[in-house]
């Protein structure tokens, strides 16, 4: 599972644009999204960045999300989203 | 109408200028032309990294221009427009987003890319972040002919409506070419640099 969200990290950085970040900054315990609230913690994407995660774990991990309500869950954080591929993934 | 240029900033392929000013660009390696522009002008805006290289060159523009001009991104500006021209728009984005639908074993449309494939997305990035309240439009122009131009920045200003500031140019980015040609108008003489007339170059 280690080895799982490392890469994650990695994957999010790049597909995000997360400029300057590194995997090590990321705690994979912190919320994704915060809202927009600049003063609450983790790394405050928002809802173009959500449906670039769907799209990650579709090409990377060939998961699709078949009810999107399923997604306020697994894009928790990086650890939730770990998680899921691991139980979900076809590749 | 007479109108009249408070800054100007052009950023080329290898060199930025505000009021005619050489800007001094650190390179680093493995960052982009516009990345390196945005780390030495000291900029501190996360979603820069989020736009399309069009959106990038633009917002970069308007940054230097309205720093020049010691504005404040988060005031309200009811009394600024935004008109830009352009030659290839957002194709360049728009060739990036059909990469990634451009075959069927491979079909991975990406939000983040699509978000910017349309050309007024540019001044509406511009806009949002310097709370510009007028109209906000990106036109398509085979070349930047000073008529034109005279004629696209007179119909942003609204006089009659109180809009006498304009961030006018032409913001093009093609193919790894960036051409950015930015001014900031208005219809008050104070503190100008002299009348506007549509010229390229001052």
């Amino acid at each position: 599972m280690s080895e799982l969200i490392e890469n994650l990290k990695n994957e999010v950085i790049e597909a995000l644009n997360l400029e300057g970040m590194s995997a090590a900054e990321i705690d994979e315990n912190a919320p994704l999204f915060n809202g927009g609230d600049p003063t609450a913690p983790g790394l405050g994407l928002d809802s173009i960045d959500a449906l670039e995660l769907i799209v990650l774990m579709e090409r990377n991990y060939g998961i699709k999300l078949k009810n999107a309500s399923e997604g306020k869950d697994i894009f928790k954080s990086i650890a939730t989203m770990a998680e899921y591929i691991s139980k979900n993934r076809t590749k | 109408m007479k109108i009249f240029v408070k800054a100007y900033v052009s950023i080329s392929d290898d060199q930025v200028l505000v009021n005619g000013e050489p800007l001094t660009i650190q390179s680093e390696e493995g960052k982009s032309w516009l990345a390196n522009i945005y780390y030495s002008a000291g900029f501190q805006v996360p979603k820069f990294f989020k736009m399309d290289n069009l959106c990038k060159a633009g917002f970069l523009g308007a940054e230097l221009l309205m720093s020049q001009l010691g504005m404040v991104p988060e005031e309200p500006k009811k009394d600024w427009s935004v008109i830009l021209m352009s030659h290839s728009g957002s194709l360049d984005d728009d060739t990036i987003y059909q990469q990634t639908i451009q075959t069927a074993d491979n079909y991975f449309p990406s939000p983040a890319v699509f978000v910017y494939t349309l050309s007024n997305i540019v001044t509406g990035e511009i806009a949002i972040r310097h709370k510009i309240m007028g109209e906000s439009s990106c036109f398509i122009a085979e070349k930047y002919t000073p008529a034109t131009a005279c004629d696209l920045a007179t119909n942003g200003f609204l006089p009659e409506k109180g809009i006498r500031n304009q961030i006018f140019g032409w913001c093009e980015y093609m193919d790894g070419h960036v051409d950015v040609r930015l001014f900031a108008l208005s219809l008050d003489e104070q503190n100008s640099l002299g009348e506007w007339k549509g010229d390229f170059r001052l």
